[in-house]
């Protein structure tokens, strides 16, 4: 079940900005412990098993790049050892470790894009910003496909008369390689422009241009939109009157308990688990209808 | 004269708008948030182009071939997918650069990253790499007005040049997020560690033009002289 997926694209990019946004501006120990922890669990939710394959990549980046920053960087006043005369310092190795938590949340996030904003919600929603390119992307978009089936006919037409690519000298095989990709380019170009002058006939560019979209802003997406931008501002404040910030040089600031704090800790927890309240809300919803009927 | 103007927004545009928009990003953010200014730069360096294309009201010929090109060198990334680097995306960027001009010559680098990205996954990488292939495709243009590349020598130095230009690029983004701040130290070990792709790049791009060029250049002149297309 993916519930939160099914809100207006407005809403999901919307949230997707603001989290990968902050995301990326907040080096507190705090607002990286929220962002990891709503990441992953966000990216169970959603992707499951897939999400248990990616684990071998980011477990290795994670300590490469935890490793990297103590190598290179030597401020810091806590110091472990000295290796050829380089101060290694618990500062620069919790730094480290704080950008890969970073890098690692920011990854994930983009996995969770990458599953809930699919390429026709983007295009929709660029389509009114600025309708010309999301015109050419969605072509080209439609297109892959399109010279991926032509290509094999291609390639069957060019065997039977004895120019197959997968046999012969490796000149041989680049001869014909290139041959069909000259052939593909050819009918690709000569059948743009017969589509061109079709969508000229047929008007393009006389009115604004209209486009199909199953997408409908709802009450609930504009009460879930009013919300992600609020919290987006109230953690914003938070960023300017310096909760967020915090020091590892030239050594450990101190992390903030008092009530305001934990009231912006709070605003940027509820702003990250948005989804994730739908998506349980949605399975558990799913699962009572399941036993009732 | 209209070609002109645009060509010398785009120019004010790099040489301007880009180190004004690093600067203030040094000062407001104070020198710690690379990674985020980093990605906003590279999205506002791609927005002059996309404006410049979307205030013209481009035609329905135009935006096809721009959209054809970049379907092929998407498809073309996604044949080679098993051989990392070795991708014949910015050589077909190159090429219609060289034909089509500077402006088309970035769109198609620019939308062939995101169409790509649409099928292998959007990251923080996608502005960077539209913005590199976009430059390969517009510095392309510029060079294709000088009718230099007809010849092989010159067709085979730029194919290193984009190479590296690429991996020069790349490696930014990839010293940001190993590193978390940008110093010439983490970068020269970036550049170091990188040199193995950076071969590769070169010898793709140098193929892949070499190979390409004359087949697919032809095509784009016969269609732009036939039906009168971005001229």
């Amino acid at each position: 079940m993916k519930a939160f997926e099914t809100f207006h694209p407005i809403v999901l990019f919307s949230f997707f900005v603001a989290t990968i946004g902050l995301s990326m501006i907040f080096m507190h120990p705090v607002y990286l412990t929220i962002t990891i922890f709503s990441a992953i669990s966000l990216n169970i939710a959603l992707r499951r098993q897939l999400f248990f394959k990616d684990w071998k990549l980011y477990v290795p980046l994670f300590f490469l790049m935890a490793i990297i920053n103590p190598m290179i960087s030597h401020n810091g006043q806590l110091v472990l050892l000295y290796v050829n005369g380089n101060a290694i310092t618990v500062e620069a190795i919790l730094y480290g470790i704080a950008i890969a938590t970073m890098i690692v949340a920011i990854m994930l996030w983009f996995s969770c894009y990458n599953v809930m904003m699919t390429s026709d919600k983007f295009i929709y929603l660029f389509g009114k910003v600025s309708p010309a390119l999301s015109l050419t992307l969605s072509i080209s978009l439609r297109l892959v496909p399109r010279f991926k089936h032509q290509l094999t006919q291609i390639v069957q037409a060019q065997k039977v008369i004895g120019m197959d690519f997968t046999t012969g000298s490796l000149w041989h095989r680049i001869k014909c390689t290139v041959r069909i990709l000259s052939i593909l380019i050819t009918w690709a170009l000569d059948n743009a422009i017969d589509t061109a002058d079709s969508m000229k006939a047929r008007g393009y560019g006389v009115k604004k241009r209209t486009a199909f979209s199953i997408f409908i802003f709802e009450r609930r997406d504009g009460f879930v939109l009013a919300m992600i931008i609020l919290l987006f501002f109230s953690n914003l404040v938070a960023s300017f009157i310096g909760t967020t910030t915090y020091y590892f040089y030239p050594t450990f600031g101190a992390v903030k308990w008092d009530m305001t704090s934990i009231l912006f800790y709070i605003s940027y927890v509820i702003l990250l688990s948005i989804p994730l309240v739908f998506e349980i809300w949605g399975a558990l919803k799913w699962r009572s209808l399941k036993s009732t009927m | 004269m209209q070609k002109n103007i645009r060509l010398i927004i785009s120019f004010i545009v790099i040489l301007v708008f880009i180190p004004l928009s690093l600067y203030a990003g040094i000062t407001i953010f104070a020198d710690r948030k690379y990674y985020f200014v980093s990605i906003v730069i590279m999205i506002l360096a791609c927005v002059p182009f996309f404006l410049s294309f979307e205030r013209r009201k481009p035609q329905p010929r135009e935006i096809l071939v721009i959209a054809v090109m970049s379907a092929i060198s998407v498809a073309g990334r996604a044949l080679f997918v098993v051989t990392p680097g070795f991708k014949p995306v910015a050589a077909i960027t190159a090429i219609t650069g060289f034909s089509l001009g500077a402006e088309a010559g970035f769109l198609t680098g620019a939308i062939s990253a995101l169409v790509s990205n649409m099928f292998f996954g959007q990251g923080p990488w996608t502005p960077f790499q539209m913005f590199m292939w976009g430059m390969i495709g517009f510095i392309a243009g510029l060079l294709g007005k000088t009718r230099l590349m007809h010849k092989k020598i010159p067709l085979i130095l730029f194919g290193i040049f984009a190479g590296i230009f690429f991996s020069f690029g790349m490696d930014v983004w990839g010293t940001i997020s190993m590193y978390g701040v940008f110093s010439w130290k983490a970068y020269a070990l970036a550049l170091t560690s990188a040199v193995p792709f950076m071969i590769i790049y070169c010898i793709s791009n140098v193929i892949f033009l070499l190979l390409l060029a004359k087949p697919i250049s032809e095509k784009l002149d016969r269609i732009k002289n036939k039906y009168g297309i971005l001229q």
